[in-house]
């Protein structure tokens, strides 16, 4: 393992929907929440569209960490949009295996619109646990 | 002057060859390596996929004899499941290997080996192929090509695909033939039998009469053989016993998966590649003087191996066969002559398991469970006994493949005869196109496969002169 | 004037090239309008010249270069590269010169680890060292053609269909353009479809349920039934026009042989996506690289699994 892990700063895609966790992010950004500068943030239509291929070509692509924010269960605003992604969520679980990545790289969380703060604490927590694996394995040195 | 030779790529056979000729001062022959220059790794690459994924996986060793590895292969996989297919299966899988081999033995003849005889040796070698043939002969041409064409339609309708099949499953075949289907399979099989039986009339007639001298001289060597025959000695492509001759006619017989007490192979302590040789001889040796455990694979080797042929046209050539050159035979060119009767027994044959009312039989498979077991299955492949090995673990995974190719078989005996060959036709550092291609004749009429053999095995299959000092230590290799 | 032709196999098994043969007494026709000027499998003209006098690798010109097989060693480079100079146009035949095919399965490991499994840990072998003299060195992985020169046509398929084969070079023998129709296999696929995959996976250690002599859209999709099927993420054509898919006839489920239906894609990304949408477990699958991406390694499809946070070199 890297001996200089302590200076790691890991890049982190996070993939929000835009009905309810983008707004959750919009909001802990507007109330001013403390969060790290790690995730890049990108805006989706829902999660039931993110396909496993966006989030092994991040991971692949050289990012450390892979976050999908989406509606609460129930909330999705086509529906069952979330649910697609939940079983999504487990074959890319499965695919990180064969890609030789730590499950620590990809997580799915729920987030609301008000959930500002809940944004900020998920976003912490990820680079908490993508900071503790290490750089990832596909990342080009620079 | 001392100089190399290289004749590359080695044209008109299956995968990638160059060969080397090293001359000495006075410009004869001192030494030659057959380089195999490939490496594919099917032996890595295989461990850790399902069982039941190797016939679909090693077809793709070979696309000329995709089938045999296709049989091979379900055939090791019925013995890691334990599995005995019911008669249907087990017939069309015959069925098959027999349509295919003519395929391939036509393939051989007429578009890569044959133009050396139909044109010529010394031939321009922009006509020396088939397309010289075209123009020669083009009546024979359009024919063969259809009856290639009609042996794949035939192959389609029973499995599905010609090349690169995937009909033969764990326990048996994945689909039955219909009655319907065995008439139209049956009206096209007559095609085949009538090119079977003109082919050998006209070699007969027009080649082998004119190249007598040259059968008598190219890559002439002596050895032994291996084949599959049946239970009554009868010569058998697709299942048998294993029975491996020595030069003066006496043999031993043994199980498929008894190979390993039969076969060694042998390692060169200033080489990385397998040659396989008779165990019994005790040790093995090259020298084209001297010999030792060698023994050849392929038409030539099951002909002289197998007591007689069950199907009476096959049969009648090889009386007239053995009478002409005793048993066994070993001028290294009648693999040519053998190779016609072969394909003549698998005309026939194919009419025999046509006629045979158990073909339609629906049931063709058994269901199969995973278990943790070795099984080694075994054809004859048109180059030669084809030997898959594969050990899996209690979920059916690979976790071990040995594989044993009819080429590799013959990798002594071919680099022995193109020494032989070199040996025989450059002289005093005269050498030509022709001859040069003569060189390359005695490589043809083993019809090598060059991918099959580098399914894994790599880089060299040398004629290589080490210089030991009196204590076997090894001073000096000299490699061309 | 006939069109000349050059043609190269390099990481191979020989059954592109017979395939061609397969066409049959048209491949007469065919012929008469070509002029051969390089093709190992049926001519004799070297690469250094009839008797190896010459010192560069030398293929001659030609209005038409095909390569079968993908690159596995530094003599695929050159060959290629060589082929690209001298052809106008450039044919990538069989899913190994498009994708890596079925040998990039050897891009699941390092060079290395084959070379050890093949030299050092094979049951017979008691080799002391990896071959080096006068062969070509292995390329770190196995490489589609594109990926090392431009490739002009792509005609997937391992192998390609015959009738395939005579439309492209038709089709540049009229100087007419080939459409590939860029449909799936399962757009193909007779079999009945009522939309609901089921859940529990079937290894193909059983047969799929058909009933004998009845026609091909009486039997349910086979992934339908449960078998594993690549046919959604798999290129169409290899029945031929309007047939069935060539497994599917000898109810088999399709392994994916004619690639990816976009060149970026990754079939087993896209089938385990789409499989757990439709709520397939996806852990039950066995060897999931090597089935999904079986003919598809190149590319970077395949690679061998980066050990301890490192990828190997
Ligand atoms: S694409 Fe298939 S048929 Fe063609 S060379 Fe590759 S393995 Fe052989
Ligand atoms: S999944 Fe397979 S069986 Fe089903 S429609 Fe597609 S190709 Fe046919
Ligand atoms: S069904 Fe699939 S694996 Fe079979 S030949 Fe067609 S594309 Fe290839
Ligand atoms: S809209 Fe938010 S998950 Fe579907």
């Amino acid at each position: 393992m890297n001996t200089d892990q302590d200076g790691f700063e890991p890049l982190i895609v996070a993939l929000c929907c835009y009905w309810c966790s983008y707004t959750g992010a919009d909001l802990a950004g507007t109330s001013r929440i403390q969060y790290p500068t790690n995730i890049r943030i990108v805006r989706v239509q829902c999660t039931g569209m993110i396909h496993p291929n966006l989030v092994i070509e991040a991971l692949t692509g050289g990012a450390d960490g892979v976050l999908v924010c989406g509606c609460h269960p129930g909330d999705c605003h086509y529906l069952d949009g979330n649910l697609r992604a939940k079983a999504r969520a487990e074959a890319i679980e499965v695919m990180l295996q064969d890609f030789g990545l730590e499950a620590e790289r990809f997580r799915l969380n729920w987030v609301s619109a008000s959930e500002g703060a809940r944004f900020a604490q998920v976003v912490s927590e990820m680079v908490e646990q993508v900071k503790k694996v290490g750089p990832s394995p596909y990342r080009v040195p620079v | 002057m001392s100089r190399t030779l290289v004749i590359q790529p080695v044209s008109r056979v299956e995968g990638h060859a160059k060969v080397t000729i090293q001359l000495d001062d006075a410009g004869n022959v001192c030494d030659t390596r057959v380089n195999v220059v490939e490496l594919r790794g099917f032996e890595k690459f295989c461990i850790g996929r399902p069982v039941e994924e190797m016939p679909r996986i090693t077809t793709r060793i070979c696309g000329v004899c995709p089938w045999s590895h296709h049989l091979a292969s379900g055939k090791a996989i019925d013995a890691v499941f334990g599995a005995d297919p019911p008669p249907a299966g087990k017939k069309l899988r015959e069925l098959c290997n027999s349509i295919a081999f003519m395929e391939e033995h036509i393939l051989h003849f007429y578009f890569l080996a044959g133009a050396d005889f139909v044109m010529g040796p010394d031939a321009d070698p922009s006509v020396r192929n088939v397309i010289g043939i075209i123009g020669k002969m083009p009546e024979v041409a359009r024919r063969v090509m259809g009856v290639r064409r009609t042996a794949a339609t035939m192959l389609e309708i029973i499995a599905g695909k010609s090349i690169h099949p995937e009909a033969v499953v764990p326990g048996g075949f994945s689909k039955p033939l219909l009655p319907s289907e065995r008439d139209q399979v049956r009206s096209m099989a007559g095609e085949c039998l009538e090119l079977a039986k003109f082919s050998i009339d006209f070699a007969k007639k027009n080649i082998f009469p004119q190249y007598l001298d040259t059968v008598n001289v190219l890559g002439v060597i002596e050895t032994g053989f291996l084949g599959t025959v049946s239970e009554n000695g009868a010569l058998n492509l697709y299942d048998g016993k294993l029975r491996l001759m020595s030069k003066d006619g006496s043999f031993v017989e043994f199980a498929y998966d008894q190979y390993t007490d039969f076969i060694s192979e042998h390692i060169e302590p200033w080489s990385y590649m397998k040659f396989p040789y008779a165990k019994r001889a005790g040790h093995f040796s090259m020298d084209l003087g001297r010999p030792s455990g060698i023994y050849r694979s392929n038409t030539l080797a099951r002909i002289n191996v197998c007591d007689h042929i069950e199907t009476p046209l096959a049969q009648a050539e090889l009386e007239e066969f053995r009478k002409l050159f005793g048993r066994p035979a070993q001028l290294t060119l009648l693999y040519h002559w053998a190779r016609l009767i072969e394909l003549l027994y698998n005309a026939e044959n194919v009419f025999r398991l046509l006629d045979d009312p158990e073909i339609t039989n629906v049931e063709t498979r058994k269901t199969v469970e995973p278990r943790a077991a070795r099984g080694v299955g075994c054809v004859e492949a048109p180059r030669g006994t084809l030997i898959h090995d594969y050990t899996t673990d209690a979920d059916g995974i690979i976790t071990n493949v040995n594989l044993i190719v009819g080429t590799t078989h013959n990798n002594a005996p071919i680099n022995m005869s193109v020494r032989q060959a070199a040996n025989t036709f450059i002289k005093n550092g005269k050498y030509d196109q022709g001859i040069l291609n003569r060189v390359e004749m005695a490589i043809r009429a083993y019809d090598p496969c060059f991918s099959c053999a580098t399914h894994a095995i790599d880089g060299t299959v040398p004629v290589k002169i080490d210089i030991y000092d009196h204590n076997g230590r090894l001073l000096d290799s000299i490699v061309n | 004037m006939a069109v000349r032709l050059a043609q190269e196999w390099l990481t191979i098994c020989g059954g592109c090239e017979v395939t061609i043969l397969d066409v049959g007494e048209p491949l007469l026709d065919i012929l008469s309008k070509l002029e051969i000027v390089h093709m190992p499998v049926l001519m004799d003209h070297k690469l250094y010249g009839q008797t190896g006098e010459n010192a560069q690798m030398e293929i001659p010109q030609a209005d038409v270069g095909i390569i079968s097989g993908g690159i596995r060693n530094e003599e695929h480079k050159h060959l290629a590269a060589e082929m690209r100079k001298k052809s106008k146009v450039l044919i990538a035949m069989g899913s190994c010169a498009c994708y890596g095919g079925l040998p990039a399965l050897a891009n699941l490991s390092t060079v290395d680890d084959i070379l050890e499994k093949v030299y050092h840990g094979s049951v017979s072998t008691e080799s002391n060292g990896v071959p080096h003299e006068q062969i070509p060195a292995l390329t770190d992985r196995v490489y589609a053609i594109h990926e090392v020169v431009p490739v002009d046509l792509k005609l997937p398929g391992c192998p390609p269909t015959p009738e395939v084969f005579v439309e492209a070079v038709t089709a540049l023998l009229q100087n007419t353009p080939l459409i590939l129709p860029g449909k799936s296999v399962c757009d193909d696929c007779p079999t009945i479809r009522e939309r609901k995959t089921a859940t529990a996976l079937k290894r193909p250690l059983q047969p799929v349920e058909f009933t004998p002599g009845a026609p091909m859209d009486t039997v349910r999709c086979l992934m339908e039934q449960g078998f594993l099927c690549l046919g959604p993420a798999t290129n169409s054509g290899c029945g031929g026009e309007g047939r069935t898919p060539r497994c599917i006839r000898a109810y088999m489920p399709c392994r994916g042989c004619f690639g990816p239906l976009a060149d970026t894609a990754n079939p087993m990304v896209d089938m385990m996506g789409a499989l757990a949408s439709v709520g397939v477990d996806t852990k039950q699958i066995p060897d999931r690289a090597a089935t999904f991406n079986r003919f598809a390694g190149a590319q970077g499809r395949l690679r061998p699994v980066p050990t301890k946070g490192k990828m190997p070199s």
